[in-house]
């Protein structure tokens, strides 16, 4: 038999065994399962390649490579710049982990930085209400803008969700278009009616005052985390030990199945649009009460997106998407310093951040298969 | 005759916007008539955007479209190799592209990086060019003859050259896709990939050359943005338009003659929106007038899926599917 060629074998991976080439000690087999360590060694080795493929690339556009890759290794191991890590994963971690939970039902919400607008847009209404009208008392501001900036952003979601339920509309484009929506929404905001009468003018919202602050016990980028980890584990519970996880995950795999076995799958949906979209939401809440202090235009430059790579380099797991996202925001941190030092747009950044998104999915695709050297 | 010119205006202005629509539709029709959705559109228009500013201020027009032709083609193989020989997550691998897209346009763009490519490329070029955040818009060239027909000479034939080539290539792709054998070999692909396999169609090399086709498309419509309609640089300066492009695909129902009048619509969308601000209409807030082409998407998508209006559209059965030879 003449040994075939190495593509035409490669194709045919419908069958769990293929051979590569005859004469070669090779053999290419595809995982039933893959085993945590393989999968976790597999996601730091692409994790690498996309930080050298990064490095190649903007050293042929000539910035200096070496410098970037010391400057993101510091941000890691100095306190105080950890530190600001820790506070920029919240955010991202917080869409992070609400994403998890529709992309396991299969609905791809593309708009967590919409939906983080709408929850910027919602904190601050609350606090304007406290701050002008006098209708909460302060003790209550933050419970009040949390709950607010989660229901709205996952009503907003909710809104995609709807239209795909009931009518079959994509939910990639319209989540997508709804992004544009509500930061255009924002800016009308500041700019317009909710602009600071003594702000000179400048789009900002009046600064938050000290009670609608996050973090004035151990500072904000701890509680932060403190608070992104019991979400992260509640989500998980919800997942793994509610009839709820069961339903969404038979829904995301199968909704013909997930029917005839009585789920209600509208249902369904609107619950993991509510907490997709709610968690992007309370995302925005910290962007705004526990980092910037007042709402301005452009609030978040894209970390919404920044929160799909980090559902993905956690595998979809609530938990894990805690120490992904405080790599992402360590990433963030030494753009950042790069920004001030190197004079590199934050453009840098984001073509790190998509190189990573890639190499995350292909190790994906290379997880699924192992080398057998040997038969 | 004051009236007629002004209306000559609005729709040529109509004209000159729908094209960055058109070319962009019509790339991924292609892609998703044999199968792809490529939700990269909008990272190949930025960097499309951002090689037409470099290139065009060091080389001039002409050098500057080939090379965004060079370019868009190889974001198209690496979209084609993700998605059809990895088998990746087709929205995944589309958000991943345009993000890549923003980052390298950015970066491509930055004052020193920017003067370094430029004077790589040109070592005389002036220091004018270089710092400029312009280039020099092509120049529109009136068909004799055809461009003294009142209302449509002015509308349709007094434009730069990428119009006509966006109409043209409208023509000429819908006559591909639905007159030649290549054509109905792309369409098959994207209906039922294995059955076009069995009749000894490469499902991989349509979907290949699909994608390239897409990208360069998609680098034109970026290039054309730039260089044929507001030549001045700005970030993200396609500002979704390549999502938009995807919907509109939609309300074109996968065909290129359907997607000029889609993009027409969308251009007119774009053109009332300008008009409206020029009015001194909410010239304090302009955010709900900037918020008309994702409305308009989003209701058009709305509309579309509507069970009697999609029968007769005919979505690509194996949209967004990869394709395993078994």
């Amino acid at each position: 038999m003449k040994p075939l060629k190495l593509r035409d074998r490669f194709l045919s991976a419908g069958s769990h065994y293929i051979d590569v080439a005859i004469r070669i000690p090779l053999r290419i087999e595809r995982r039933l399962e893959v085993p945590a360590s393989v999968s976790l060694a597999m996601t730091v080795v692409f994790l690498a390649l996309a930080l050298l493929f990064a490095a190649f690339l903007m050293q042929a556009l000539g910035i200096d490579a070496m410098s970037v890759l010391h400057q993101i290794a510091t941000v890691f191991t100095t306190r105080e710049l950890l530190t600001a890590a820790f506070l920029r994963s919240v955010p991202i971690g917080l869409a992070a982990v609400g994403l998890t939970v529709s992309f396991r039902a299969n609905f791809w919400n593309i708009g967590a930085e919409g939906q983080m607008f709408m929850g910027m847009f919602a904190s601050t209404g609350i606090v304007l209400l406290h701050a002008y009208y006098g209708l909460i008392p302060g003790w209550a501001l933050l419970p009040a803008m949390a709950a607010a900036s989660f229901v709205a952003g996952g009503l907003y979601c909710a809104l995609s969700g709807v239209l795909r339920s009931k009518l079959g509309v994509n939910e990639v484009l319209t989540t997508l278009m709804m992004n544009f929506i509500a930061i255009l929404f924002v800016d009308y905001l500041v700019y317009g009616p909710w602009r600071d009468p003594r702000g000179y003018g400048f789009p900002l919202s009046i600064p938050f005052p000290p009670e609608a602050r996050f973090g004035g016990l151990m500072g904000e980028a701890y509680e932060g985390l403190a608070l992104l980890a019991v979400l992260a584990v509640l989500t998980h519970l919800l997942m793994t030990r509610t009839t709820f996880g069961v339903d969404v995950k038979v829904v995301g795999e199968n909704p013909y199945i997930a029917g005839i076995a009585g789920v209600r799958i509208p249902r369904t949906y609107f619950l993991v649009n509510l907490i997709s979209g709610g968690l992007a939401g309370l995302a925005g809440f910290f962007l705004l009460s526990g980092i910037i202090g007042r709402l301005r235009p452009r609030a978040s430059p894209g970390y919404g997106y920044t929160a799909i790579i980090i559902a993905f380099l956690a595998g979809l797991h609530p938990i894990l998407a805690i120490p992904a996202a405080v790599f992402m925001g360590g990433l963030i941190v030494a753009g950042d310093v790069l920004q001030a030092t190197l004079n590199l747009p934050f453009a840098a950044v984001q073509l790190l951040q998509s190189t990573i998104f890639v190499m995350i999915v292909v190790a994906e695709f290379v997880k699924r298969y192992r080398i057998i050297w040997r038969w | 005759m004051v009236e007629l010119s002004w209306i000559e205006g609005v729709l040529a202005l109509t004209v000159q916007f729908g094209t960055v629509y058109l070319l962009a539709s019509l790339g991924e029709i292609y892609a998703e008539r044999s199968g792809i959705l490529n939700l990269g559109m909008e990272g190949m228009m930025i960097v499309g955007a951002a090689i037409a500013f470099v290139f065009t201020n060091a080389l001039g027009h002409l050098l500057s479209l080939v090379s965004v032709v060079l370019i868009g083609a190889l974001m198209g193989l690496l979209l084609a190799f993700l998605v059809v020989t990895l088998r990746l997550n087709q929205v995944v691998v589309g958000l991943a592209l345009t993000l890549f897209g923003y980052g390298l346009s950015g970066l491509l763009t930055q004052p020193a990086i920017r003067a370094r490519i430029m004077r790589a490329l040109n070592p005389e070029v002036p220091e004018v060019r270089i710092v400029t955040q312009q280039a020099e818009a092509l120049r529109a060239v009136k068909v004799p003859v055809l461009s003294d027909i009142p209302v449509v000479g002015p509308v349709l034939f007094s434009q730069n050259a990428l119009v006509y080539f966006a109409l043209i290539a409208a023509v000429v792709m819908w006559f591909v896709l639905f007159r030649t054998s290549i054509g109905l070999a792309i369409r098959s692909v994207g209906e039922n990939p294995s059955m076009a396999d069995s009749l000894g169609i490469n499902v991989f090399r349509i979907r290949y050359v699909t994608s390239v086709i897409a990208g360069v498309m998609g680098a034109l419509a970026g290039a054309y943005l730039f260089i044929g309609y507001q030549p001045f640089w700005v970030e993200m300066m396609t500002n979704g338009r390549g999502f938009i492009a995807l919907a509109l695909v939609i309300l074109a129902s996968w065909s290129p003659i359907r997607a000029v009048f889609g993009s027409l619509l969308f251009g007119g969308v774009e053109v009332i929106q300008f008009r409206l601000q020029l009015f001194g209409f909410a010239a304090q807030t302009p955010q709900f007038v900037l918020m008309l082409p994702y409305v308009v998407a989003i209701v058009t998508l709305t509309v579309l899926s509507v069970e009697s209006v999609r029968k007769r559209l005919g979505v690509p059965e194996a949209l967004g599917k990869p394709y395993y030879r078994e």
